[in-house]
């Protein structure tokens, strides 16, 4: 668009932000009606999300910065540090994803981190859904191919994985088990379609979702 | 057939995608025999038995990984990164 249009929009544009999820989940109580519900669904809102790739051998200085300025560590391969809705997620060698409330929050990376690793924004290409429930992991098993047993998977943990053929990343919030799981934000409304085929058979509500 | 991928563990291979025989190095470009060049491009081995192997871990922590496996049995003898085993062979060198 030449730039002379976009100078001419007016400041009241009718574009607004939309939650990925928006169309797909409808709050209430859905599949098996009888019972407790076997899983609660939450749509995440505007999360903040980046991925960091760190530059060639610069993993250590990458460390040390986010602990210096934000008292972050690190995670090890397939583990987690999160407390409360920030911090980081492994995502593959010399990745990490940063997690806070809001994408403003992580806009101090790009010059925090500036030599030391490469930062992009995800905040708006990944659609987040919190998964909890007493047969949260039954489910998913019917999509997950990793095993999400307590005897190899648990709170800390992540995988980088393939859910009904959709690319995905989980990670286990706390024992309950409450899982968040990342997709690309095209995906949503596929994702969601697998995730509410698994779960109807439990029972499930979902959550209302943010608006964006 | 499940590989243990040495980042994300044991994973069904269907996340995997397969490139094949991990020996040939490519010749040095101008200085090559078209020989040399044909042998890299087309010629493989296709032994009974061992064979280490460039596996790309698609569906997971996206890392080029080189598998030892029993082309008879599928069995797999171990798994390293392949950024480590390149690495190694330059310090080797
Ligand atoms: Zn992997």
């Amino acid at each position: 668009m030449p730039e002379t249009e976009v100078a001419a929009r007016p400041a009241s544009s009718a574009w607004q932000p939309r939650s990925p999820w928006e169309g797909h989940a409808r709050p209430g109580r859905h599949g098996r009606a009888e019972g407790a519900p076997g899983l609660i669904l939450q749509p995440r809102g505007r999360s903040g999300l980046a991925l960091l790739i760190a530059a060639p051998g610069r993993d250590t200085e990458l460390g040390n910065r986010l602990a210096a300025h934000l008292g972050w560590s690190l995670p090890e391969p397939g583990r987690t540090r999160i407390a409360g809705e920030r911090g980081l997620i492994w995502a593959a060698p010399g990745q990490w994803l940063a997690l806070a409330e809001a994408p403003e929050d992580l806009r101090e990376l790009d010059t925090l981190l500036d030599g030391v690793a490469a930062v992009t924004d995800q905040s708006d290409g990944r659609a987040v859904v919190r998964v909890s429930g007493g047969r949260a992991r039954e489910a998913l098993a019917k999509g997950v191919t990793v095993d999400l047993h307590p005897r190899a998977f648990g709170p800390g943990r992540t995988a980088v994985t393939g859910i009904a053929h959709i690319g995905a990343q989980l990670w286990q919030r706390d024992a309950e088990p409450t899982y968040d799981i990342a997709v690309a934000r095209s995906f949503a409304g596929s994702f969601w379609d697998w995730l509410t085929a698994a779960s109807a058979e439990f029972g499930y509500v979902v959550e209302p979702g943010p608006r964006a | 057939m499940r590989i243990r991928c040495p980042y994300c563990g044991a994973r069904d291979n269907g996340e995997f995608s397969y490139l094949g025989d991990a020996a040939p190095r490519r010749p040095e470009g101008m200085a090559a025999e078209p020989a040399q060049m044909f042998d890299y491009v087309y010629l493989r081995d296709n032994p009974a038995g061992a064979i280490r192997e460039l596996w790309y871990h698609a569906a997971g922590c996206r890392s080029w990984l080189v598998v030892t496996r029993d082309t008879r049995t599928h069995a797999i003898a171990g798994v390293a990164a392949a950024r480590d085993v390149a690495l190694a062979r330059e310090a080797g060198r």
